[in-house]
């Protein structure tokens, strides 16, 4: 990839090490300002690194990561993560949790409070402000963690598998609301999943990463318009894109590097030997 | 433009606030005995179970013992007596201060203590092994040493206690704030204020100090207990003024009676002091829920 100079993501030649073991190697790819790019690999290929290398929370090793031109050196200003388990603070209530990134920012409590407000009702968890997360469903954390995230009005929204640990029915839902809430606020986006579908669907550009150490095998463009729907799923398109990409991760060495795709059974035990994995 | 938050076939519904402020917390389904039976029913086993151990303790002394083992009947007869004596009340609260006083000191001491080792790697490396040990050990055994340095004074007894009481609770607070902080980016609370560029010193009071607070009150109820001990071993071997030396002194002028009546004094303490610890996580930490621990940490 060359680096557009209007690129809001730009990872270039990124490598990470953590002592003797190379987790990712030369990275490189860019996001636009508004796009949404999906990463996809098998487990273990360095996918949260690259998460956390471009969140500011694991410096290279070798190479650069800069957003809106600036180099990160630690977390960035403007950039928001959904994390995979949610990551929402247990003694904190919804209210406090969306409104953390805000509080720490120093927002004025009178305009955070009318943004949290906004926002909880975005995401459509009006009447639970006042809950404390162990009180609600891992979708509706999840509901939690994404307003949490929109709450700073971030440029770069960054995506931890934000809905493998959800079970089926409410995934389909979080995605397309998802896709809803991007549509009104659109940021540009790094989406990672374990699942092709989800990757397809969500992303306009799909960064597909080998394994050990991870690297970029083929970066594909989606070519499907927007605002997407879950018609999307039944089109033509869908079906090409989604089988090149499955085709590309099956072509990782077997056996170690076995793709986790989009019919894979409820993911938490592959997550959890992934998480372990990349350590 | 919003929608409702209604998720297929998920985990059960929050329980609805109205339900906590008409004064019920929401608690785990099936649990306890109270949900059972109900809270009278629960009182009356009790009692009933309390007769009959009672009754079995009277009737095999009675029957077989020598004369000099207590009965109930005759140590139940003597808690007015003991409960009147000015020199037992004085000894006990003596007692149960340096108790209390050695808790509340332990426990900034050991939170303290504990912040700093689940925080910094390099300070847990160097204390993990040394604390391990003291914990293991049986601190009593220090008494002797403790009475030359301190003299044979309070003093020498509130050192034992706090001694006793710090070791779990910096034990307990560390284990608590490295999970609160088990930065693999995935469920570690420090990534997450990190990621929302919360500086250094918000991720100590606003994640590891909150994390910490139910590990705190666990290493607490396990503090009371050696508490109690350190206090009333100090007595023994010191001879000071005190719950445990009226025991000792009691016993061996053959009034057992009175000694087993402040045992049960000690029993009562030990029960109130974690019943209080109890209503704290209860009214102080209603976010905190084993599930909570289960599932985020």
């Amino acid at each position: 990839m060359t680096d557009a100079p209007g690129a809001m993501i730009q990872v270039n030649g990124l490598t990470r090490r953590y002592g003797p073991r190379t987790v990712l190697r030369d990275v490189s790819f860019d996001v636009a300002a508004g796009e949404i790019v999906s990463v996809v690999g098998p487990s273990g290929c360095g996918k949260t690194t690259l998460l956390r290398s471009i969140a500011g929370l694991a410096p290279p090793s070798e190479g650069t990561v800069c957003i809106a031109g600036r180099e990160v050196t630690g977390p960035p200003e403007g950039v928001a993560v959904v994390f995979q388990h949610f990551g929402l603070f247990p003694w904190k209530t919804v209210f406090g949790n969306v409104a953390y990134g805000l509080t720490v920012a120093g927002v004025r409590r009178k305009e955070a409070e009318q943004r949290v407000r906004q926002l909880i009702s975005l995401v459509g968890l009006d009447g639970f402000e006042k809950s404390y997360p162990y009180q609600l469903s891992g979708g509706m954390q999840q509901r939690a963690g994404l307003a949490r995230a929109l709450a700073i009005e971030p440029q770069v929204l960054i995506m931890d598998e934000p809905f493998a640990s959800l079970d089926a029915q409410t995934r389909d839902l979080l995605q397309l609301e998802l896709l809803r809430i991007w549509e009104q606020r659109p940021a540009a986006m790094v989406f990672v999943t374990h699942s092709i579908d989800e990757a397809v669907l969500m992303g306009d550009r799909i960064v597909i990463l080998g394994g050990r150490p991870g690297h970029v095998r083929d970066i594909v463009d989606v070519g499907i318009g927007r605002p997407r729907d879950r018609s999307v799923l039944d089109s033509e398109r869908f079906r090409v894109v989604r089988d090149h990409v499955w085709t590309t991760v099956m072509q990782s060495p077997a056996g170690l590097d076995r793709p986790e795709g989009a019919q894979a059974p409820a993911g938490d035990r592959h997550q959890a030997g992934s998480r372990k994995e990349q350590g | 433009m919003s929608v409702p938050a209604r998720e297929p076939a998920t985990a059960a519904r929050p329980a609805p606030r109205s339900l906590r402020a008409a004064g019920g917390r929401p608690r785990d389904p099936g649990g306890g005995p109270s949900r059972r039976y109900g809270p009278g029913t629960a009182v009356t086993v009790r009692v009933i179970a309390a007769v009959v151990i009672l009754a079995l303790w009277q009737f095999t002394a009675s029957a077989f013992a020598p004369a000099y083992i207590p009965r109930p009947s005759r140590t139940l007869a003597q808690i007015p007596a003991v409960l009147g004596d000015q020199q037992f009340l004085s000894g006990t609260a003596s007692t149960l201060l340096a108790v209390l006083e050695g808790l509340v000191i332990a426990a900034v001491i050991g939170t303290a203590a504990g912040l700093v080792m689940g925080r910094l790697r390099d300070v847990d490396r160097l204390l993990r092994l040394y604390v391990n040990s003291f914990y293991a050990m049986p601190i009593v055994a220090l008494v002797p040493l403790l009475t030359v340095w301190f003299g044979y004074t309070p003093t020498a007894r509130l050192a034992i206690i706090v001694i006793e009481a710090t070791l779990p609770i910096v034990f307990n607070v560390a284990e608590g704030v490295r999970a609160a902080s088990a930065g693999d980016g995935q469920g570690g609370y420090e990534d997450v204020a990190r990621a929302f560029r919360a500086p250094w010193w918000r991720v100590w009071t606003g994640v590891a100090l909150p994390a910490c607070l139910p590990s705190l009150l666990a290493g607490l109820d396990l503090a009371i207990g050696r508490a109690l001990i350190g206090a009333v071993v100090a007595e023994f071997i010191a001879g000071l003024n005190g719950i445990g030396y009226y025991i000792l002194f009691n016993v061996r002028s053959f009034h057992q009676d009175d000694a087993l009546v402040a045992v049960g004094v000690l029993v009562a303490f030990a029960l109130l002091l974690r019943a209080l610890i109890n209503l704290a996580v209860r009214r102080g930490l209603p976010w905190y829920q084993p599930s909570v621990r289960g599932e985020q940490a």
